[in-house]
């Protein structure tokens, strides 16, 4: 299950604070992204404006709690919810993220790393199917920003995404950001990591903001996308075919306008071929 | 257990505060230790969870004050780590939390306040349906009325509180000084989320409290009035502050709709 998502062009993370803008304005985005579980209310302000947004807009929706790489057991009862929203909103596609964030009962709500093993990859693979097979759609995972590496790894962070590709066909929603921040916490060259990843596994791209904290950086999605990570952008894009590509904040919103021209920011320093589509 | 369940154990348990043996499965690297990276994440669990609390319970949180608040946080998290992928319940055993652990339990307030400010959230999340219009209520005959159930709209919440939670609440929303906690007799109120899906709360009198709680238990219209004689002690005073509180109900958009028993709705 491995079916490629169609190409949208340039789209933005949609946030409450930003439905009325949305909504009143009209922008000119390609397609906005939802987060998937703030849909699982069955009714209230969520639904009230994305119901008018997805008549306008194509929508994707993005999970942060699937926590396919946890060893516990598979969780019917979030993906039967993810399922629900699925069918109401007819998303272009859907991703989570390569993580773990819960095991049994406990759920940390943050996006912990897995370590990069045989074993894991075993794991991920059997947990991607059994959610796909469940959804009955791909499934989109997206590289998570981390603070730490394990004794155990046995491989790099992007040959581990080469390998889960290549034995279970899925594809990649790459966060240029997290992909720095995790070069400057661990070290690596950010641009060895997206090179390594195979051009037909990229779905989609975050950009996203950062704070640096001198010894590391976190991925807090609090600020604007910083140079750094506009200059891996520019240089990845000019290397790939088009990718659906998003500015993705999640706190310290700015005026709408200010993503806005962030947006623009990204379809300018793409290629000329990301602009057009359809 | 195999490698992988027993390092996310190790995690879990690092971020819990119950072991930090995770720190023996980081692997060294320039910058900071693995004391410090481990901390990245344990920070983070806690700043997050205390956000959540934050934003759910900020009038709670103004009354207790930042260093009782924090308290709160920290015990709440020990006792109740969270279990739902969703934030949004992330605080849902709060109530239960203050009115069984000390030093909170001794001020019943603070129970009824979370519990009120849960209730809120509800109204906020709950499923659309429609209002039921006075119109629609036209169509039954009066013979029938006796047999109608009706359905209170999903978002409404009904409270009885011992304290003067709601009007602290209100206060510190206001930037005012709460009243003493302390009431002369129970207070009631309804929670909705009107349909300009702004949410809001109204006091309620006994009466109208006990027929919405018979509403709500799904008993027919003939129970509810019942229920008020009682209040009232005479049936036609009980009837006239039912009729009142229907119309309340029906311009105020509480009521969803109405059913009759199947045999009496042809």
């Amino acid at each position: 299950m491995n079916a490629s998502p169609p190409y949208l062009g340039f789209g933005l993370g949609l946030r409450t604070c930003y439905f009325e803008d949305i909504i009143q304005t009209q922008p000119d985005i390609d397609w906005l992204e939802i987060i998937s579980e703030n849909y699982f209310v069955d009714g209230g302000k969520p639904w009230h404006y994305l119901d008018q947004i997805k008549e306008r807009y194509p929508i994707a929706m993005h999970g942060v709690s699937m926590s396919i790489g946890s060893t516990g057991e598979v969780n019917f009862d979030y993906l039967s919810k993810l399922k629900r929203t699925i069918h109401r909103v007819n998303p272009a596609w859907i991703s989570d993220h390569l993580c773990f964030s819960s095991l049994g009962d406990f759920n940390s709500h943050d996006l912990l790393p897995l370590p990069y093993t045989e074993e894991a990859l075993a794991h991920l693979s059997e947990r991607l199917r059994i959610v796909q097979d469940f959804l009955e759609r791909p499934l989109i995972l997206e590289n998570v920003s981390s603070y730490l590496t394990y004794h155990q790894s046995q491989m790099t962070e992007w040959d581990f995404l080469c390998a889960l590709h290549h034995q279970s066909g899925c594809q990649f929603l790459l966060d240029i950001n997290n992909v720095y921040v995790s070069a400057r916490n661990h070290g690596f060259d950010a641009m060895d990591y997206l090179n390594a990843i195979p051009k037909q596994a990229v779905a989609q791209i975050h950009l996203a903001g950062h704070s640096d904290f001198g010894s590391h950086i976190v991925d807090t999605h609090d600020q604007p996308v910083c140079d750094a990570v506009w200059q891996l952008f520019e240089c990845y894009a000019q290397s790939m075919p088009r990718v659906n590509t998003m500015i993705e904040r999640d706190d310290n919103f700015p005026p709408f306008e200010t993503l806005m021209a962030e947006l623009n920011q990204a379809k300018a320093l793409a290629p000329m071929s990301w602009r057009s589509h359809g | 257990m195999a490698d992988l369940a027993k390092l996310q154990q190790a995690f879990v348990d690092m971020l819990t505060g119950l072991n930090p043996e995770l720190i023996n499965h980081i692997a060294p690297q320039p910058g900071l230790d693995a004391k410090d990276r481990a901390a990245i994440y344990h920070n983070a669990y806690r700043i997050r969870l205390t956000k959540v609390l934050e934003q759910d319970h900020e009038m709670l949180g103004r009354y207790l004050g930042d260093e009782l608040f924090d308290q709160m946080v920290a015990g709440f998290l020990s006792h109740y780590p969270s279990q739902d992928p969703s934030l949004r319940h992330f605080g849902d055993r709060l109530p239960e939390y203050l009115v069984n652990e000390p030093p909170f339990s001794a001020h019943g307030i603070l129970s009824e306040m979370a519990a009120f400010e849960r209730l809120l959230l509800q109204a906020f999340d709950a499923p659309d349906d429609t209002r039921l219009s006075i119109q629609a209520l036209q169509q039954v005959p009066a013979n029938l009325w006796p047999n109608v159930i009706f359905t209170l709209h999903p978002s409404v919440r009904l409270l009885c509180c011992q304290f003067a939670s709601v009007e602290s609440w209100q206060a510190l929303k206001q930037a005012d000084t709460p009243p003493q906690p302390e009431l002369s007799s129970p207070r009631y109120w309804l929670i909705v989320r009107e349909a300009s899906l702004r949410t809001a709360f109204h006091p309620l009198s006994h009466s109208d409290y006990v027929c919405l709680k018979t509403i709500d238990d799904g008993l027919p219209f003939s129970f509810v009035c019942e229920a008020a004689a009682g209040l009232h002690q005479d049936t036609e005073a009980g009837t006239h502050a039912v009729m009142q509180l229907l119309q309340k109900a029906l311009n105020s958009g509480w009521l969803s709709q109405y059913t009759l028993p199947a045999h009496m709705s042809d």
